[in-house]
């Protein structure tokens, strides 16, 4: 299970970085950035996990005292919660620059979009 | 105490509560923010002076009534609270300053600064990792919103840039957290650092990434140009906020996590930093845009702290004093460089003349650039020293050489902006719009700078008091420069004489001291005597006057290298600002500013060498250097050569003398250039010549004496102007000293001591009449002059017996000098160096008499027939330095007898033996009373014999000549002084053209060229540096891949 | 092409550098010290029977502030920077009206959505979910609300009235927490109750409803930012 959970989050993070470092398109550079950070979730989340163990909420299944013999590690968890709401954030403010950018330049090429009047 | 956690509380409340309060008006809100913002600054203001009242010592504020490390901790300590006030006033005074743009975006935009202030307090007081993570995305986002406060292309791109590059870096953050916290099971810093055996085991990758993160978020060269672009996106008001608190913040940050990740982190920080602040001052040297520059300077700066942070293991305990100083002043200054950019509004470097408008801002940008560049009073200064000291004290030569020559890069282009900006006219230049909220923060940082200049030197226990008190005095007359010249003048001279007073007591029974006061001091005295005949107020130039004449005051009265360094460095600001009042001298006005920094910054190398081989900084470490002594010599000697005006050091000298006025040329050639003499004086007696290094060094020195006697004279003869010409002269006189003292003979040094003393009274006489005759006759252009003799007799007379004195001719005591170099040079066999010497000196024959001859001899020009005599105030002075010039005459003994005595326990052999006034060497004997005695009796029964001869001679009137059958082209050419020396310049010209001065040139331009080559770096591109920002994380790594576990 | 290849090479190194994090990670059997006092000391502490709740919550509570004035911040910047490059076009833009079958539907699901919020948000502390995903389960409502009526206008001030008292409520508590209790975000300010029934958990489930609101507020706030802006052909 982790080893997927940590392959998976790293190929994600790989294809975040490549379409960052090789898209034109700012907002398939923004996608980029989205898969980067979800693949950074999923390994938060994956390292967190242990075999064999369940959700961290005391019901009927598991007894408070059986807790820490039987729950996966809560840290990551609450950990992804903020880091997702914390890329959400991220994610909507470059948007938000992306179509500001476009309304200024009327494209959305990367290479286009610098400012050329440096001496 | 109040409880740090309300520093979040109260950013946080009043953001949210902004909201609310829309109703009451965007100024309400605006205060509210402000004083929101001084509430947080107070609850870190006053934990800091409780712990440096040494009330209290560090804790830890837990929340959410658990305990460390299962809950999230709040650190409160020194540093934390010097930190923390520094980044939230930082903010206060950025948003005040922001007043118009926060106005113009409303309550949101206040709430986001509120925020993000809020984010830097965090990342400080923060004691969990992960924490810091959230505080670092706060105050990211609340950055990019702040750089929206304007709505120009510029901003978009650089925040967009800024918000990608961030993101990229706090993914790889994120990512080494969570496995950080997988092997050691914790999220808490300081328990992190108990566990440095896990993290060495199991973490040392995961430490990487967040070490590198940390790194990157410093903009480490070269994977920082979101960096830059973001300061030159930003609005200035935000780039000082980001410039000042947020840098401030990040670097505490990375020094908190630093030491996680062991040696090899500290390898990768010092190697990342040093390279940061030497290659982007390289870089700034070819851009023009001064919020470009200023972010490369920040960036620079903050590579400098991330290097010492790398090499704080070599620095010891002393880490921290460098740390706070340069970050200080980097805090203070650059902000007050940002703010002051919002004002001028112009992002074009030369576009700051218009700043000159209001003077008391100029002042202060006067103050940014030279605390930046770490010159006293300020905090750098101390800063700069401890660190330059205590790395080359371990060895590490190489870093300490490379930051002097990151200095040096950010020296030429900062001083190239700001003398350019102080000298360019400003006539068409609009007067830049000064509001109450763009002017306090920029008075306010001026002045605490100072502040904290004082209250550094006040830990520094080898700077003594009497280093400070002058200061004080030039603060109260910079306050006072509303009055009219004749007063402060009377101010000063009472400020040079109470120092006097201070001084003799110090300096009593020490010849060596007394003869170089006298000449400053003195110097002090005449010069301010002259500037009686100034009329008006003459403003900023008593202060610099001051600050130049008490630093050389420091330089003789100081007892160990730092007071030394320090007068020398206070001299070197006020001479410049007395040299740049010429009309035209923007150009040379730079260039004596950079030969300064260069040659103050291979004097603080050698003075490191001299602490590194004694252990100590008295003078008496520069006896015998152990410790590369040949490098750690010839640096000194350089650096203070630099003042000299030796050979390759002298093309500042010509233009900056020859373009200031009368009384300023007094000083800057007759008194300044001793204070290089002094510093060679000191070097040499340390150096001693018995080492194979020293004779080397001497040869050298020697034969640079002699060729700059030469150049000096024949580039004297050549010139058109007589200001020009004397300067050019000096240039050679002091050549003479540096050959003298570099034979290390009795009689070397005794003639180099004489020349120091009599070069003082006769140049002094020649720049205050020349200078006075110029003023008078509206331009110093020899050719447009002529029989000034029946004009202006009293200064003729002087200027007479001054250039004989000069020329060395019997019977004044410029002879004597003469008398004993030729002397030491028979009795060191110097045979071709003597060649040299007295060749130069034939040459100054040439120029002398062409100078008497073509001002005061000759046909008086037409517009010329009005002309008064110089003012009676430079005759004054001048009359005195004459009557010292004949009382010396008559009696030589009293000069050279003394001076004899206290050179002979260093030199004890060849001492001239004195017999009543007759001096005796081993090649003849001399006693200048028979000789004036002889001359006199010949000149008079000449004189008699021409009085009687031409009893019948007729008068001719001026115009009855004619022109030869001539015709002339131009009117300057009707007139024989012009192009004097044409033939001879046929003949030697070649050696007067100025190789050197195209050395330097080259120099430069090559410079210009390799910084040039940064623009394939910084192309704009936001993905390029996305690439930069993933290569810099890659190739650091594998580098240092065998030191990361 | 080269530019792909550089790409591509970076992140063989990038690879490299996780494959060493991999193999340098430890292999747990068990929770790590700190897990282990959550999961043991969390319910009793603080009577939350979600432990990452109770983390989110109170033990890192000031993450989670954190967060919110991330979202907070991200709502403002983009309140005032779309509000101010849109000064001067006053004229409304013409929207489409939807499909009356999407306006009717909408009618009746945007409140229920909105109710699955605040169940989701007032049960944070019993199961999973909580302030933020209840948040964002409110503001899909808001966005549904558009999608029906794109020049749809209720609701705005009360969105900015609940955005500021919902922080500062939040603040609030968390400043009782140093009073009341021990420390800043302290949840024993209220009393605590026993583990899994509705009302336990202190002020856990006040601070997650706040949080549900606020975050509601924000990406409803930014919602409406986003629809103002002009549409530029």
């Amino acid at each position: 299970m982790i080893h997927i959970a940590l392959a998976g989050g790293a190929l994600l993070i790989f294809i975040g970085i490549w379409g960052m470092l090789t898209k034109k398109n700012i907002i398939r550079i923004i996608i980029g950035f989205s898969l980067f950070d979800t693949g950074l979730h999923v390994v938060l989340v994956g390292l967190g996990y242990l075999k064999n163990r369940t959700a961290p909420i005391v019901d009927a299944d598991l007894p408070a005292k059986a807790a820490s013999s039987q729950s996966v590690d809560p840290v990551p968890q609450a950990i992804v919660l903020t880091a997702i709401v914390i890329g959400l954030a991220v994610t909507s403010v470059l948007l938000v620059f992306a179509l500001k950018l476009y309304q200024s330049k009327n494209t959305l090429d990367i290479n286009k979009l610098r400012d050329n009047t440096n001496d | 105490m109040i409880n740090p956690i309300y520093i979040v509380a109260i950013g946080l409340g009043t953001a949210f509560s902004l909201g609310l309060l829309r109703k009451l008006g965007k100024e309400f809100s605006f205060w509210v923010t402000i004083f929101a913002l001084g509430a947080m600054a107070f609850i870190s203001g006053h934990w800091l002076s409780a712990f440096l009242s040494h009330q209290i010592t560090s804790t830890v504020i837990t929340t959410a009534g658990g305990k460390a490390p299962f809950v999230i901790v709040f650190n409160m300590g020194m540093t934390e609270a010097l930190f923390s006030f520094m980044v939230t006033m930082g903010a206060v005074f950025s948003g005040f300053y922001l007043h118009d743009r926060l106005i113009e975006s409303g309550p949101s935009a206040m709430a986001v600064l509120l925020a993000g202030t809020m984010g830097l307090n965090g990342i400080i007081l923060t004691g969990d990792i992960f924490n810091l993570f959230v505080f670092m995305e706060i105050s990211a986002i609340a950055t990019a919103g702040l750089v929206l406060l304007v709505s120009d292309f510029k901003a978009l791109q650089a925040g967009f840039k800024f918000m990608l590059a961030s993101g990229i870096i706090s993914g790889l953050l994120l990512l080494g957290i969570i496995f950080l916290y997988n092997s050691t099971g914790t999220l808490n810093i300081s328990e992190l650092h108990s566990k440095a055996g896990v993290i060495l085991k199991s973490g040392g990758v995961a430490t990487y990434l967040i070490t590198i993160a940390l790194l990157l978020e410093l903009k480490p060269f070269p994977a920082n140009g979101w960096g830059v672009d973001l300061y030159e996106g930003a609005p200035s008001g935000v780039s000082a906020f980001i410039a000042s608190s947020s840098a401030t913040a990040a670097f505490f940050v990375f020094l908190k996590v630093l030491p996680l990740g062991g040696d090899i982190s500290l390898r990768i920080a010092a190697a990342a930093g040093i390279s940061t602040f030497v290659f982007s001052n390289l870089m700034a040297l070819s851009y023009k845009n001064t919020s470009r520059l200023l972010g490369y300077s920040s960036i620079g700066q903050l590579g400098l702290l991330v290097g010492i942070a790398g090499l704080s293991k070599h620095l010891g305990d002393k880490t921290l004093m460098i740390i706070l100083t340069l970050l200080g002043t980097h805090y203070l200054a650059k902000a007050g460089l940002f703010w002051l950019s919002g004002i001028v509004k112009n992002p074009n470097t030369d576009e700051w003349r218009s700043l000159r408008k209001s003077p008391v801002l100029f002042a202060f940008f006067g103050v940014f650039i030279f605390a930046l560049l770490g010159f006293p009073p300020f905090p750098s200064f101390f800063g700069k020293w401890e660190l330059i000291m205590g790395l080359v004290a371990t060895k590490m030569y190489w870093w300490a050489g490379a930051i002097l020559l990151g200095t040096m890069f950010e020296g030429i282009y900062l001083f190239r902006w700001f003398s350019r900006a102080l000298k360019l006219q400003n006539n068409d230049t609009a007067t830049p719009a000064v509001t109450i909220y763009s002017i306090l923060p920029v008075v306010f940082f001026g002045f605490f700078l100072f502040y904290a200049g004082y209250y550094t030197s006040t830990f520094v226990p080898a700077l003594r008091v009497m280093c400070l008190a002058p200061l004080l005095f030039i603060l109260l007359l910079g306050l006072l420069d509303f009055l009219p010249a004749f007063l402060k003048n009377i101010i000063s001279l009472a400020g040079v004489t109470a120092y006097i007073v201070y001084l003799w007591p110090h300096i009593q029974g020490n010849t060596f001291k007394i003869v170089f006061a006298g000449i400053f001091l003195g110097g002090a005295i005449l010069a301010l005597i002259a500037g009686f005949y100034r009329r008006g107020k003459h403003m900023g130039f008593y202060p610099m006057t001051m600050l130049m004449f008490l630093g050389l005051g420091i330089l003789v009265d100081a007892s160990n290298l730092l007071e030394l360094f320090y007068g020398w460095e206070l001299m070197t600001i006020g001479s410049y600002f007395l040299l740049i009042r010429g009309e035209r001298s923007l150009p040379h006005g730079l260039s004596y500013l950079l030969f300064s920094l260069g040659g103050s910054l291979a004097m603080l190398f050698g003075f490191a060498l001299a602490h590194a081989s004694s252990g100590s900084v008295d003078l008496s470490a520069l006896n015998h250097i152990r410790i590369m002594p040949a490098l750690a010599y010839s640096l000194m000697l350089a650096g203070f050569m630099t003042k000299t005006a030796s050979l390759g050091l002298h093309i500042w000298l010509p233009g900056a003398h020859g373009e200031a006025v009368a009384d300023i040329h007094f000083m800057a050639s007759a008194i300044l250039l001793k204070a290089g003499v002094f510093g060679i004086i000191l070097v040499l007696g340390g150096m001693g010549n018995t080492q194979p290094y020293a004779q080397k060094i001497l040869f050298v020195l020697g034969w640079i004496g002699a060729l700059t006697a030469l150049i000096g004279n024949i580039g004297a003869a050549f010139q058109e102007s007589a200001k020009y010409l004397l300067a050019w002269s000096s240039i050679g006189q002091l050549g003479y000293i540096v050959f003298g003292l570099a034979s290390m003979t009795h009689l070397g040094w005794l003639a180099a001591y004489g020349y120091t003393i009599t070069h003082f009274l006769y140049k002094g006489i020649l720049f205050l009449l020349i200078g006075g005759v110029a003023f008078r006759v509206g331009t110093a252009d020899m050719y447009k002059m002529g029989g000034l003799i029946k004009r202006m007799p009293f200064s003729f007379f002087a200027v007479l017996i001054a250039i004989i004195t000069l020329a060395g001719i019997p019977p004044l005591v410029g002879f004597t000098g003469k008398w004993l170099v030729y002397n030491m040079i028979l009795s060191k066999h110097l045979f071709y160096q003597g060649v040299v010497i007295i060749i130069s000196g034939v040459i100054a024959f040439l120029y002398l008499f062409r100078l008497i001859h073509v001002i005061f001899l000759g046909q008086l020009k037409d517009r010329n027939r009005k002309v008064k005599e110089v003012y009676v105030w430079l005759l004054i002075p001048a009359y005195l330095m004459l009557t010292a010039i004949f009382a010396l005459s008559m009696f030589p003994d009293m000069m050279l007898a003394r001076l004899g005595r206290m050179l002979t326990p260093s030199f004890p052999e060849g001492a001239l033996v004195w017999d009543g006034f007759t001096a005796s060497s081993r090649y003849g004997t001399f006693n200048l009373q028979i000789i004036m005695a002889v001359i006199g009796a010949t000149f008079a029964a000449v004189f008699l014999w021409l009085v009687f001869a031409n009893r019948k001679a007729q008068k001719v009137k001026q115009f009855n000549i004619f022109y030869s059958g001539e015709a002339p082209s131009r009117p300057e050419l009707t007139h024989y002084g012009y192009n004097f020396f044409a033939h001879y310049r046929k003949a030697v010209g070649f050696m007067a053209t100025p190789l050197v001065t195209r050395f330097w040139d080259q120099l430069s331009q090559g410079l210009h060229g390799l910084s040039s080559y940064g623009r394939a770096i910084y192309t704009g591109n936001a993905q390029s540096y996305l690439y930069h920002i993933v290569a810099f994380v890659v190739v650091v790594y594998l580098l240092s891949a065998g030191g990361i576990s | 092409m080269l530019k792909k290849l550089f790409a591509l090479i970076l992140i063989g190194g990038l690879g490299l550098i996780f494959f060493q994090l991999y193999n340098q990670r430890s292999r747990r059997e068990g929770l790590t010290k700190t897990a282990s006092y959550y999961t043991e000391k969390g319910p009793a502490e603080t009577r939350s029977a979600n432990i990452v709740t109770s983390v989110v919550v109170t033990y890192r509570g000031l993450d989670t502030l954190g967060e919110v004035t991330i979202l907070f911040a991200a709502a403002s910047i983009i309140g005032f920077f779309l509000k101010r490059s849109e000064k001067g076009s006053k004229d409304k833009t013409i929207r489409n009206q939807s499909s009356e079958l999407l306006q009717t539907g909408s009618m009746l699901l945007v409140p229920l959505i909105f109710l699955l919020g605040i169940y989701v948000f007032v049960n944070g502390h019993l199961s999973p979910g909580g302030g933020f995903q209840g948040g964002a389960i409110i503001a899909s409502g808001t966005v549904l609300a558009f999608l029906a009526n794109p020049s749809f206008e209720g609701g705005r001030t009360l969105i900015h009235i609940l955005e500021s008292l919902s922080g500062m409520f939040y603040v609030g508590i968390g400043v009782a927490g140093i009073f009341l209790a021990a420390g800043f975000l302290d949840n024993r300010i209220f009393p605590t109750g026993n583990v899994g029934s509705f009302i336990s958990a202190g002020a856990i489930p006040v601070i997650y409803s706040i949080i549900g609101l606020k975050v509601g507020a924000e990406l409803s706030a930014i919602l409406y930012s986003l629809r103002d802006t002009k549409e530029q052909q």
